[in-house]
């Protein structure tokens, strides 16, 4: 039986805001259809995980206090997580998980937590703890080089600048900095995104992209993925669509 | 003398909105503060203000505080209603004041939103504050948790009066330390209960000791983060217990104090920790516990919070869920029931409720126990409906009716022992709904 295996980032540190539901998500969609899912987790204090051995890692959004603790941790693996972007693993991060793999995120105190400088955006706190991008966001992505809407909610103080390469554009909502058009941070293997939701709950077309990708890189063939009743996801989108750009 | 006619100003108008049949739960105070924004200041107070802070059981818990010292033969001044902000409070004693501003009442009590405590006492007398717990609670609204208990501890620095604080709840637990210089703090504790657990079941916070950042270690979670911890390396969490229940049987729903029985009308394991700190209350003012023993027996809300109704022949529990945790302790007690059952879970988005619903995310809907159709509706029935069936639930006994008549219709289309958890503006519709359903309204 063909299987994914991923690997959960501080699941007990980094869970602020439902953000696992995208772990549930890939693994109901891959399960539905056969195969089989693994799912590890990571925290501080674990043995060292070997990051190639999974083909999906992933980390969620966490509140300021608990991102310094963990920062720490993290930056003691920075080769070995570049490594495994190069070979291909796939990345899914979101919020706080997004702005650590940046160069840094300064706090609203003006503190600098390092970043593991995988990428080369940076992340700022407004000086003002009360001002922060929430809300509904909808932004259109290019998933398999079809625009799709995505949908999600963002909460995020810090502002995210030096996105070569972002996710998508704002059709509604902030994204990256207050009033930006543009949201998140893309390359084939690596979405970094603020879109909480969580994200992969109501784009079932992207959480298929993220498997696909996955299946093909792991058994060098082109899966083809079996459709599911995706009834629920569907009339949400629609829902939701029509209530936020209306 | 400005102050006299802005209360006899808002005397008129009560009367008048009680003629138009409104409440005028925050009216009063937002007129009256636009008129005298430190109007809180001058109310003339004699009597002990007991107040109790939370997320969750804030209005179950004063209302049992009121309810037992009115048992006892006090009269009580009290905002049951909920209005539990500045404009609220303030409306209550507009409601209950003279007209030279004096308060007859042998207590005060009052449930104040968490953000309101630094903001009404350091303009109001307090005696005693209660603190139940901090679970996360509409993000989008109210931020992070910590930003909300750094306030309270910062207010708590200088407060000299009773604290009754629930020592499992470690975010609560801290604030005992914020004033050293205060003798009157009173810790609780509740004994492990049958489904308490050796791991975190459900979205918790607090993970790390205030302190000294070192893991928490727990003895064991009774529900979300609440359960008996400590800190290894600097012993946090280790208080000298003011009461301590033990016994909790939620089959027979008893459990004892100092070797004495309390009843409760509920099943489940946060009541027992609402009514111990409503016993803490009870002990520091010395109230008789013949008192309380009956106020606990009886005391019920009402209101669809913790609710049990028979509609049509079928058993409906109906309860609040404005977060993950209350989500959460409702779905431990459909659990803990084996027979049959229907779920209704009903999910707005209205500004009340936060326009983030992701915290649908935190409740564990896995392994329901004898669950036979899960219906869904509110603005977000969509969601709701999706987040449960990726946990497994099969998605063919999900049905998803953003119209609530619809969804109670389909509810009570069988017998089964029905469940009901609805946020905050959901809540009351929903009754209604239900109540119409049962030709109770």
């Amino acid at each position: 039986m063909k299987e994914l295996k991923i690997l959960y980032l501080y699941p007990d540190i980094l869970e602020l805001y439902g953000d696992f539901g995208n772990i549930q998500v890939l693994k109901y969609r891959l399960e539905k259809r056969g195969f089989s899912c693994i799912i590890d987790s990571y925290s501080i204090g674990d043995d060292e995980p070997n990051f190639n051995d999974y083909d999906i890692i992933f980390s969620g959004g966490g509140a300021d206090n608990e991102q310094s603790i963990l920062s720490k941790d993290l930056i003691q693996y920075k080769d070995k997580i570049k490594t495994a972007v190069k070979n291909g693993v796939f990345f899914l991060l979101i919020c706080g998980s997004y702005q650590l793999f940046g160069k840094y995120y300064k706090d609203v105190d003006g503190n600098i937590i390092p970043g593991l400088e995988i990428f080369p955006y940076y992340t700022e706190a407004i000086n003002d703890r009360k001002k922060r991008c929430i809300g509904n966001i909808v932004i259109s992505a290019n998933i398999n080089g079809k625009e799709q809407k995505i949908i999600g909610f963002e909460n995020h103080g810090g502002q995210t600048y030096d996105v070569f390469s972002p996710f998508g554009t704002v059709l509604y909502g902030n994204g990256n900095k207050f009033g930006d058009n543009k949201e998140g941070f893309f390359l084939d293997n690596v979405i970094a995104t603020y879109l909480h939701g969580p994200l992969l709950s109501k784009n079932p077309e992207l959480a298929d992209y993220i498997i696909s990708y996955c299946l093909n890189r792991k058994y060098g063939e082109n899966v083809t993925l079996e459709k599911l009743d995706d009834s629920f996801e569907n009339l949400c989108r629609e829902q939701l669509l029509k209530h936020f750009t209306h | 003398m400005r102050n006299f006619f802005i209360i006899l100003f808002a005397k008129i108008l009560n009367v008048i909105l009680k003629i138009a049949r409104k409440q005028g739960g925050n009216i009063l105070g937002k007129i009256a503060l636009k008129l005298n924004k430190n109007l809180l200041k001058d109310f003339k107070v004699n009597s002990p203000v007991i107040a109790v802070t939370a997320t969750n059981g804030k209005t179950s818990t004063n209302n049992c505080i009121s309810y037992t010292l009115k048992q006892a033969g006090f009269k009580v001044v009290s905002n049951s209603e909920g209005n539990n902000m500045e404009t609220g409070i303030v409306s209550t004693l507009l409601k209950n004041c003279t007209l030279t501003g004096k308060i007859k009442a042998d207590y005060i009590c009052f449930e104040i939103d968490e953000s309101y405590v630094p903001k009404i006492f350091s303009k109001f007398r307090l005696d005693t504050l209660v603190i139940l717990n901090f679970f996360r609670d509409q993000l989008d609204r109210n931020g992070e948790v910590e930003t909300l208990i750094l306030k309270i501890n910062e207010f708590l620095k200088t407060y000299e009066g009773n604290l009754i604080l629930n020592n499992d709840d470690p975010n609560v637990s801290r604030l005992g330390l914020a004033n050293p210089n205060n003798d009157n703090i009173y810790y609780y504790h509740v004994d492990k209960y049958k489904y308490a657990t050796q791991e975190l079941k459900e979205a918790g916070e607090g993970k790390f000791c205030p302190f000294c950042k070192t893991r928490l270690e727990y003895e064991f979670y009774q529900y979300s983060h609440i359960g008996k911890f400590h800190c290894p390396k600097c012993n946090f969490g280790e208080n000298e217990i003011y009461k301590f229940a033990e016994n909790i049987d939620l089959e027979k729903r008893s459990f004892d104090v100092s070797g004495i029985t309390y009843k409760i009308p509920e099943n489940s394991i946060y009541t027992v920790y609402n009514h111990l700190a409503v016993l803490c209350v009870c002990s520091i003012y010395n109230i008789d516990t013949e008192f309380v023993l009956k106020s606990f027996k009886d005391f019920s809300l009402n209101n669809g919070r913790s609710e049990k109704l028979e509609i049509n022949g079928s058993n409906t529990f109906i309860n609040l869920a404005k977060n993950p945790t209350g989500a959460n302790v409702s779905l431990r007690i459909l659990n803990e029931d084996s027979s049959n059952k229907d779920l209704l879970f009903v999910l707005n988005d209205n500004i009340a409720d936060g326009f983030d619903v992701s915290w649908i995310w935190d409740i564990n809907f896995d392994s329901l126990n004898n669950v036979e159709r899960i219906i869904t509706s509110g603005t977000r029935a969509y969601d709701i409906a999706i987040r449960i069936k990726t946990s497994g639930f099969d998605h063919t006994k999900i049905q998803a009716f953003p119209e609530l008549d619809k969804a109670v219709d389909e509810l009570y289309s069988t017998t089964n022992n029905k469940y009901v958890i609805a946020n905050y503006t959901a809540l009351q519709p929903t009754r209604n709904e239900i109540l119409r359903k049962g030709k109770i309204l």
